[in-house]
């Protein structure tokens, strides 16, 4: 019947393993649908790479090479990726929710008209297609129904797992024209984090406090005296550090610090999955939250329901008690 | 410069969200709305261009039910000198498409140098209406944006990236800006600027009005929302705020951490 054109993405000349969990979620529509799979790889060099998910794809890889497309640029990415559309008439467009795959999705589906939805982690193919999404920062789950084809998707990266297959595909390149003059966001250059005052991926134990805290004077007040009881690092999530009440240093992340203490205490944090993918690498979870329904529990391993403003200030008293 | 800011109104962060009858959405009565968080940077950094140059004008654009005038009154209050209400039941319950089709009609009608978005809504959470708005309005844009600078006509803005790397961008005037939280402080409306904000505008518009009505069906529609199972779940310790506090200090003994 249809097809579904996965988008894939190179990270420094490598497919990234995002992509390969997109194959892995078009394969599990294509075979509840009755779809065929293609794919396209566009960059630089692409020949090696193409050959290497082809290998797991099966169906065709479709390529597109080019020296503009070294780097992230929406409008050489929406050309480039209009052509492979041209050629695979696709049902679904799949792309991950990344930098770049956010920045031009949307671009795509709004010149195709079609259908948009973003940021899934689950599909359920056995009646109308349906993509599984979270609503409200990761309070609900909502299911959202195609109602007409085309519709672009992105997924989640590490939603589900990478495709491992070993089929036999085949390449195929297109020939693109990009006129880099004409494109009208210009690429200036990628900026390397700056060297941090204080690096939270080294600390041992990191107390966290999050929006709820509501100010800088209770981060001092509530947060600084039990992580210094522990002799650990006060870490944030990020309205914290947006708010101006800590620097972003402090920041704990997806876009901020990947941390992997052996404690990590959570206070006031809902657990949303920027915060999430940041810091449950940690040995042992501690959340603090007076919303039993906060999506922080699911990572922790000691949940304590309750008002931070008590738990926190009673725990350091405990601490410093135990110590002598 | 003539400048759009597109602004939602969502239910307060801190509002009990509960699902409503149809399962679909939640229960509006009873809770308090708030600008969405991104907008309100996006707001400040329209108002940031004012200041500068105060022949620019700042207009603000929000789509949904009456309720949201209150929102455009505030970023009235806060300097923007007009707001247009678009206000259609069909527009409130179409899907991303439906919702930027609307919006970039807007746009067309008033031929903005810039417009400034949020990346994001807070409860929706689509990322969506910034790149579509921008494709169908015709004009370059950038996502996450979290650093924006401005020489005349053209800007440098800095995406962010994964991991704490920048993207570092240039686009000309007109274009699209969607803007992180924390790119800038965000001011407060004063008392003089809300009483100002009585007088100023608040613009109806209809789908009719906006050349959309018939053409906001739902391509991908919102079956059901849900408080998800958890997948796994912490043991909660139970007890006084003191009996908590000796067995988490028992539990980071026995870690070897005390
Ligand atoms: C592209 C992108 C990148 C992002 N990067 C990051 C990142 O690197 N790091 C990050 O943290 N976020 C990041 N975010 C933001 C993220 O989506 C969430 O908005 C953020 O993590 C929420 O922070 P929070 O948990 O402190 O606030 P909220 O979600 O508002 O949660 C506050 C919590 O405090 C609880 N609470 C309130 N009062 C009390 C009290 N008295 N006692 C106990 N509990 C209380 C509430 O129940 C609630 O669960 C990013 C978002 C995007 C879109
Ligand atoms: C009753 C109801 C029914 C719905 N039915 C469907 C449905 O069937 N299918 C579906 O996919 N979605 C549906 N939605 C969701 C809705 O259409 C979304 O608002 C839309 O998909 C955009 O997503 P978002 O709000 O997350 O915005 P995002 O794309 O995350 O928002 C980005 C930016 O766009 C701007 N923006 C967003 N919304 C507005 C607005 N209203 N006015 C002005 N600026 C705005 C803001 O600058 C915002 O920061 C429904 C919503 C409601 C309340």
């Amino acid at each position: 019947m249809g097809n579904i054109l996965v988008i894939t993405e190179l990270q420094r000349g490598k497919i990234r393993e995002a992509s390969y969990e997109l194959l892995s979620f078009a394969k599990k529509i294509a075979a509840a649908k009755g779809h065929s799979v293609c794919s396209v790889v566009l960059g630089k060099d692409v020949a090696a790479e193409a050959e290497a998910f082809a290998k797991r794809s099966g169906g065709p890889v479709y390529t597109v090479a080019n020296p503009v497309l070294e780097n992230y640029n929406v409008d050489a990415y929406c050309t480039a990726i209009q052509a492979a559309v041209d050629k695979a008439k696709p049902e679904l467009i799949l792309v991950s929710h990344t930098p770049s795959g956010w920045d031009f999705a949307p671009r795509i589906a709004a010149r195709l008209d079609a259908g948009f939805v973003s940021d899934c982690f689950n599909i359920d193919a056995t009646g109308d297609l349906v993509f599984v999404r979270r609503v409200f920062g990761g309070k609900m789950d909502a299911r959202v129904a195609v109602k007409s084809t085309p519709v672009v998707a992105t997924f989640q990266p590490g939603a589900t797992e990478a495709c491992q297959d070993s089929a036999a595909g085949s390449v195929e390149a297109l020939d693109v024209a990009i006129d880099a003059g004409a494109l009208r966001t210009k690429f200036v250059e990628v900026k390397a984090p700056q060297a941090k005052g204080v690096d939270l991926t080294k600390a041992e134990i990191i107390v966290s406090g999050g929006r709820a805290l509501g100010g800088a004077d209770k981060f001092k007040e509530v947060i600084e005296p039990l992580a210094e009881a522990l002799g650990g690092v006060v870490g944030a999530s990020r309205p914290v550090v947006d708010a101006g009440w800590l620097p972003h240093e402090r920041q704990v992340g997806s876009t901020g610090q990947v941390v992997s203490p052996k404690l990590y205490i959570a206070a006031g944090i809902s657990g949303a999955i920027q915060h999430v993918v940041g810091m449950k690498g940690a040995q042992f979870i501690v959340a603090i939250n007076k919303d039993p329904d906060a999506p922080i529990f699911e990572v922790a391993s000691l949940g304590v329901v309750g008002d931070l403003f008590e738990i926190v200030p009673a725990l350091t008293k405990a601490i410093k008690a135990a110590k002598g | 410069m003539k400048i759009l800011v597109y602004l939602k109104q969502v239910p307060h962060q801190d509002a009990r969200l509960d699902v409503s009858g149809d399962g679909t959405w939640i229960k509006e009565e009873n809770i308090k709305f708030e600008i969405n968080s991104y907008d309100s940077y996006a707001l400040e950094e329209a108002l940031k261009i004012k200041d500068q140059d105060a022949t620019s004008e700042v207009i603000v654009v929000s789509a949904g039910p009456e309720r949201v005038v209150q929102a455009l009154r505030q970023a009235l209050g806060m300097g923007a000198d007009r707001a247009i209400h678009v206000r259609d039941d069909s527009v409130d319950a179409t899907d991303a498409l439906g919702l930027a089709k609307t919006l970039a009609n807007v746009a067309k009608a008033e031929k903005p140098d810039v417009i400034f978005m949020g990346f994001m809504s807070d409860d929706g959470n689509f990322a969506a209406i910034a790149p579509m708005v921008a494709e169908l309005f015709g004009v370059p844009h950038a996502t996450a944006v979290i650093a924006l600078t401005r020489n005349g006509d053209t800007f440098i803005a800095e995406r962010e990236l994964e991991g704490g790397n920048l993207e570092v961008v240039e686009l000309k005037a007109p274009c699209l800006i969607a803007v992180q939280t924390g790119i800038n402080q965000v001011r407060y409306a004063s008392l003089k600027g809300i009483m100002q904000a009585k007088k100023k505008p608040v613009d109806p518009k209809s789908a009719g009005d906006l050349g959309v009505a018939g053409q906001l069906a739902a391509k991908v529609a919102i079956e059901k929302i849900y408080v998800p199972a958890k997948s796994a779940t912490a043991e909660i310790l139970q007890g006084s705020a003191d009996e908590i506090a000796e067995k988490l200090v028992a539990k980071i003994k026995e870690l070897g951490l005390l």
